[in-house]
């Protein structure tokens, strides 16, 4: 710890040999000494001081302090404050250090803390607290662009919705009755298909999403329904195994080999009473080699 | 970092995993023997069946005493949605009876007898054997009107609909309601 805080402030460790008192000396000996709580207290006073207000190496200080404080915190709203100070100190950090002298630990502090926030996004997703998740994934798209303006985030859009997209729709499975979780899966999907129509997942997703509604609505048939409820029924399952179709194919266009997408077409053909073309996708399906996704 | 990136893409890689697993659930039927809760056609024609059995009637007073009697031929989903909706139902006061029949021509009195498509080669016997009969037989083929079923289903537009021949139904011994009639796809009044 020592020899590397020597390497990351050399400037600070020559003071400290010195034993002269300094706000930021007594806080670079409590952040080595482990001490994260005092080190805080000492470098905020520090950078507010003439001395220290403009150095680079004191806002790099302040954000390894702040970086170090928030990986031990177990997340939340203070976590978030705590992340947002050392990125703010890295970022000032860098910006002041016009010699580069700190920029690649301070880049690497600062990308560790901006990726935190896509990690903590899918953790937030698993734990089914997406508007949480959302959140912590605009404050991933806006730490990284904050640093490298222009860098495009497209793969991580897309790898992020999708995910988010699945949530949702695991949340209306959960809760059928609730179309906000339906509407909310479809536009996450839709996201990604805008960023990128070709993308397999979304598609055969969306698709699914639509497909399953319909399938819904004919299972939630009740004895007492009459012969006009069941045509209204159905008529509004019929939108849906529509809507389903054109995503269904896109996917098989995509990848005409995978086994769920044949399943899936004789499956949204047949709920669409469209018997010759159900069992055209079900002969390509037997086709197929057993387990050919792998 | 490290590990930071490694909690990540264990999650992330089960995320996408599980996305694409769980729709496949949902969405994939076994081809030869298609899932009961995914079967939609099923689903429809158990309701069909149900509610036309509400809307009819026998002249034959015999047929109008004991168990209502529907019995499937084929289609094993439709008889088992039968069976779950609509087996502790009535027509009138009679408590339905559901009967999966076995695959043969011979086919014991019913009230309603659903023929499904694997079996559509035993109709033409079925036919002749119900012809005198008070069997009300329902199918799905092109052309059943004019080979003696009083119901069948179609295909128009996406949806699952059915078309009714009177003159069968008054073979049968069987009086179509109005309802029945003006909900019908086509109704074929030929003598």
């Amino acid at each position: 710890m020592k020899r590397l805080l020597a390497i990351v402030f050399p400037a600070l460790i020559g003071l400290a040999v010195q034993a002269q008192p300094d706000l930021l000396v007594e806080a670079l000996r409590s952040y080595q000494a482990g001490d994260l709580v005092k080190a805080r207290v000492l470098v905020d006073e520090a950078v507010q001081t003439p001395a220290h207000s403009q150095d680079a190496e004191a806002w790099l200080l302040r954000g390894f302090i702040h970086k170090d404080l928030f990986k031990g915190m177990p997340g939340g709203a203070k976590a978030d404050a705590v992340r947002e100070e050392a990125l703010n100190s890295l970022m000032n950090s860098l910006n002041l250090d016009e010699a580069g002298t700190y920029k690649d630990n301070a880049v690497q502090a600062y990308d560790f803390l901006a990726r935190s926030f896509f990690n903590d996004a899918a953790k937030a997703l698993g734990e089914q607290q997406e508007d949480r998740a959302v959140q912590l994934f605009n404050g991933y798209a806006k730490a990284t662009l904050r640093r490298q303006p222009g860098v495009s985030l497209k793969a991580r859009e897309i790898e992020f919705h999708n995910a988010l997209g699945t949530a949702y729709t695991k949340r209306f499975n959960q809760q059928r009755q609730d179309t906000t979780w339906f509407l909310k899966a479809t536009e996450a999907y839709g996201h990604v298909l805008a960023l990128e129509p070709d993308n397999y997942g979304a598609n055969y997703n969306l698709a699914t999403l639509h497909y399953n509604r319909g399938v819904y609505n004919i299972r939630a048939i009740k004895a007492e329904d009459d012969i006009p409820a069941i045509q209204r029924i159905q008529e509004v399952s019929r939108v849906h195994f529509q809507r389903a179709l054109p995503f269904m194919l896109k996917a098989h266009e995509l990848d005409p080999q995978r086994r769920e997408t044949l399943l899936g077409l004789e499956g949204i053909y047949y709920s669409l009473q469209d018997q010759s073309s159900s069992e055209r996708f079900r002969r390509l399906f037997e086709l197929l080699p057993p387990q050919n996704d792998q | 970092m490290g590990e930071v990136k490694s909690t990540f893409q264990a999650m992330v890689g089960s995320n996408l995993r599980w996305m694409l697993l769980l729709p496949l659930l949902l969405c994939a039927a076994a081809p030869q023997q298609r899932d009961p809760d995914k079967d939609t056609t099923a689903i429809l024609q158990a309701n069909y069946l149900y509610n036309i059995a509400k809307l009819v009637e026998w002249k034959d007073p015999a047929m109008r005493n004991g168990n209502f009697i529907i019995g499937v031929i084929g289609s094993a989903n439709v008889y088992q949605e039968l069976i779950k909706l609509y087996s502790t139902r009535t027509i009138g006061k009679q408590p339905i009876e559901v009967r999966k029949l076995p695959r043969t021509a011979s086919v014991e009195r019913c009230h309603l007898l659903f023929v499904g498509r694997s079996d559509l080669e035993l109709l033409p016997e079925i036919y002749r054997n119900l012809a005198k009969g008070p069997t009300l037989v329902v199918t799905e083929y092109e052309g059943a009107l004019d080979d003696g079923a009083v119901v069948n289903f179609v295909r128009v537009n996406n949806l699952l609909k059915y078309e009714l021949s009177l003159a069968n139904a008054g073979a049968h011994g069987v009086v179509v309601g109005l309802t029945l009639r003006n909900l019908a796809y086509r109704v074929d009044e030929r003598p």
